[in-house]
């Protein structure tokens, strides 16, 4: 018996052969996942929910009037000019030769942007004056879960956009930054969103490539700040902000493998071929 | 005709796919009949109504076509609410006292419904499936659902390719023994060798199909820069259309191709062949293809076949005859180019040859052979019975697909008994046999009304 059409076998049309499905190939795309691993790409997920939890924390700690303005500004300056150094430090300043950006430009566009959020800080903080607070608290609460939804983990998904997920951010601070008591406290509020949500991950992002023990440190001492933070405004929160933590990290990497287990893919010469070659240098 | 031979069946094919529309499926429901009808038995087609187009219609040798007033819903596909086309469908099986009900492509709603009120009445099915489908995204994880609750008390199945049946027995979850292969056919006396036609002083190489994603169009638009700028005197025919067409333009815009790229545009299907016959060469670069009939007619036009070795291609023709490519621009052109090499050569067969070796191949009176077989033994089967057909459905399709589709064939079965209450099968008249050497459609007082119809039956 051969497997082909145009001759004609002695066989019956519907002679069901050893050779049957022979060709059938099973999860050829699965991928074994080892736990560390998955573990230590969690991370990131983690230092996000960090992220956000620490900015909350520290608007509820101005709008309660226990953190100063200048306080936190001062805090937010040093660790900037930290990070700063610490960005080129790690790779040993190839990224930004690679860029080709001067120092000169940073230190503008850090300029220009304080410079016009102080400018226009008074305008923030009474932009929302006929909204009530409710309405602003849904939305923030909205726009942060939007903001870590659809930040970039390192998927490539369509629903990633690293741009509407900082955009959500800024926007959410803006509206919390509106409820603080005085202009500079909104200033110094929006600064502080751009400083987490903006310069952090591309930090963090270096560290992780470059020195991963020393990412697993940081996100470790991040989340335990986080933690500490929140457990004095409310300590239950913690504990289910903690268990929340635990799950990301500990349990879902345990799941995605477990479940790796039971994937049944079929793949076969009936499977349309796909197109791998960029066709588009053609046009 | 007919010595010793099982009585003959009366085969109902439907399928929404039919002419006026034009495409594989269509074909093969027409010429499946017609040899059918010449071996003797009495065939109708269902189909829904196609614009003006509707009512019953006859075709040659006295086919009769059913065009139902059924709503179209998605690509000459209808709508299915799985009852609604019972009446209809019910009066047309017991006025054409069907045997068996023949059902054609998985992506007729109208076939499917056929099955199932074909089950409910106790009729024998056939199902012929096309088409190839895979297992990775959502939309195929339903159809598939839907093909397993369709497939698992039909009959037989009709594969037109051993890749299909592969696919079609996991899509469906079926026993292979029930899955028989009869390839699709092409009419050789419509695809002759013509090499007189041919520009010799040039390589012509001519792509005829729909230009779509699937179609591999894309990398068509890589190849023809890619040739164009080796071979100075190669040319290319398109032929066909579709939304894909866009970017060979652009490819022809962009390297000022416009004296070697013709785009044909839709050709109607006696045009394909004057088409094939001024290439030397046929270029198929389909992603994913159940039979792939347009392979056989290039190669019975006598065309030297270059394809990607997708789906069931690899299984059509003898090595000789074709040369398989990977899904590639790269391995395509090299395909093309060792196409060219034997050309110049001279060592490709002559035209004649090929047509003479491409013609015993596939004749659509063996298929009819091959279908009558099928049914020969399906007419000895027994049609499930409700209680076993239900319990068929809640086993073999999963607990909760199994336990919906065994409701809705209770409920079908309730409206077919109210169907039989107010028009009982007795009064439903029997509707006049016009198929075949025997029917009324040759009989004197038919002829006399219709002056045209000519006797061209071959065995009559």
């Amino acid at each position: 018996w051969q497997k082909v059409l145009y001759e004609r076998q002695p066989f019956p049309d519907n002679y069901v052969d050893q050779r049957f499905l022979e060709e059938l190939r099973k999860n050829v795309h699965a991928r074994q996942y080892r736990y560390q691993a998955v573990v230590f790409q969690s991370g990131v997920v983690v230092q996000q929910l960090c992220s956000v939890c620490v900015f909350v924390l520290t608007w509820w700690y101005m709008d309660a009037g226990m953190l100063s303005p200048h306080g936190l500004f001062g805090a937010a300056l040093v660790s900037s000019l930290l990070g700063y150094v610490l960005f080129d430090a790690v790779d040993g300043g190839a990224g930004r030769w690679a860029s080709g950006r001067t120092r000169w430009a940073d230190l503008k566009s850090t300029l220009v942007f304080a410079a016009f959020t102080y400018g226009f800080s008074p305008v923030l903080k009474t932009l929302t004056e006929s909204i009530s607070t409710d309405t602003i608290y849904a939305m923030s609460a909205l726009m942060l879960l939007g903001h870590l939804i659809f930040f970039d983990y390192g998927a490539n998904a369509a629903i990633v956009s690293s741009t509407l997920s900082l955009n959500m951010a800024i926007f959410a601070s803006v509206c919390l930054a509106s409820r603080l008591p005085r202009s500079l406290h909104a200033f110094v509020m929006v600064t502080f969103a751009m400083q987490i949500f903006a310069l952090w991950p591309m930090l963090q992002k270096k560290l992780k490539a470059q020195t991963p023990r020393c990412y697993v440190g940081v996100t470790v001492l991040f989340a335990l700040a986080a933690l500490a933070g929140l457990a004095t405004v409310s300590s239950v929160g913690a504990v289910l902000f903690a268990s929340l933590l635990l799950a990301i990290s500990c349990l879902c990497p345990y799941c995605l493998i477990r479940l790796q287990l039971l994937k049944d893919n079929i793949h076969g010469p009936w499977d349309e071929a796909e197109i791998k070659e960029d066709l588009s240098r053609f046009l | 005709l007919g010595a010793g031979r099982p009585a003959a069946h009366c085969v109902c094919m439907v399928s929404d796919f039919f002419y006026p529309n034009m495409g594989g499926v269509e074909s093969h429901v027409y010429q499946l009949s017609q040899c059918l009808i010449e071996r003797g038995h009495k065939v109708l087609v269902v189909t829904h109504a196609y614009g003006h187009r509707k009512g019953v219609r006859y075709l040659t040798s006295g086919l009769k076509v059913y065009y139902l007033p059924l709503k179209v819903m998605y690509n000459q596909s209808t709508a299915t609410t799985l009852f609604h086309s019972l009446p209809l469908l019910r009066c047309i099986f017991v006025r054409e006292r069907v045997t068996i009900v023949h059902a054609h492509s998985s992506f007729s709603a109208m076939a499917h419904d056929a099955l199932f009120h074909a089950k409910t009445m106790g009729l024998r099915t056939v199902f012929t499936d096309h088409s190839l489908f895979g297992f990775a995204d959502v939309s195929s994880v339903l159809t598939n659902k839907l093909l397993t609750v369709s497939l698992c008390d039909t009959n037989h199945i009709i594969c037109v390719s051993y890749t299909s049946k592969e696919n079609t027995v996991l899509r469906a979850a079926l026993d292979p023994r029930i899955v028989s292969v009869i390839p699709n056919a092409v009419d050789p006396t419509d695809f002759t060798p013509d090499p007189s036609r041919r520009d010799d002083s040039t390589v012509t190489i001519v792509v005829v199909s729909r230009l779509v994603y699937r179609k591999g169009i894309d990398l068509l638009s890589g190849i023809i820069p890619e040739l164009c700028q080796k071979h100075p005197e190669l040319h290319f025919i398109v032929g066909g259309e579709g939304p894909k067409r866009i970017i060979l333009e652009e490819v022809r815009e962009r390297y000022q191709l416009h004296d070697r790229v013709r785009l044909l545009g839709g050709l109607e299907h006696q045009d394909v062949r004057n088409v094939l016959v001024q290439g030397h060469i046929f270029l198929n670069t389909s992603l994913t293809e159940a039979f792939c009939m347009a392979i056989v007619e290039a190669a019975s036009c006598g065309l030297q076949v270059v394809s990607t070795r997708v789906g069931g291609i690899p299984e059509v023709l003898p090595e000789n005859l074709i040369i398989l490519c990977e899904p590639s621009v790269k391995s395509l052109c090299d395909g093309i180019e060792k196409a060219i090499a034997k050309l110049r050569s001279g060592t490709l067969p002559s035209p004649e040859t090929v047509h003479n070796e491409v013609k015993t191949f596939y004749t659509w009176r063996n298929v009819a052979e091959r279908t009558e077989k099928v049914y020969d033994r399906v007419a000895d089967e027994v049609v499930l019975p409700m209680n076993e057909r239900l319990d068929r459905l809640m086993t073999h399709c999963g607990p909760v697909t199994g336990c919906i589709f065994a409701f809705l064939a209770v409920l079908n079965f309730l409206l077919l008994a109210f169907l039989r209450w107010m028009t009982p099968d007795s009064i439903i008249d029997v509707a006049i046999d016009a198929t075949g050497p025997k029917g009324a459609w040759t009989k004197q007082y038919f002829c006399g009304k219709k002056g045209r119809v000519k006797e061209e039956l071959p065995n009559s």
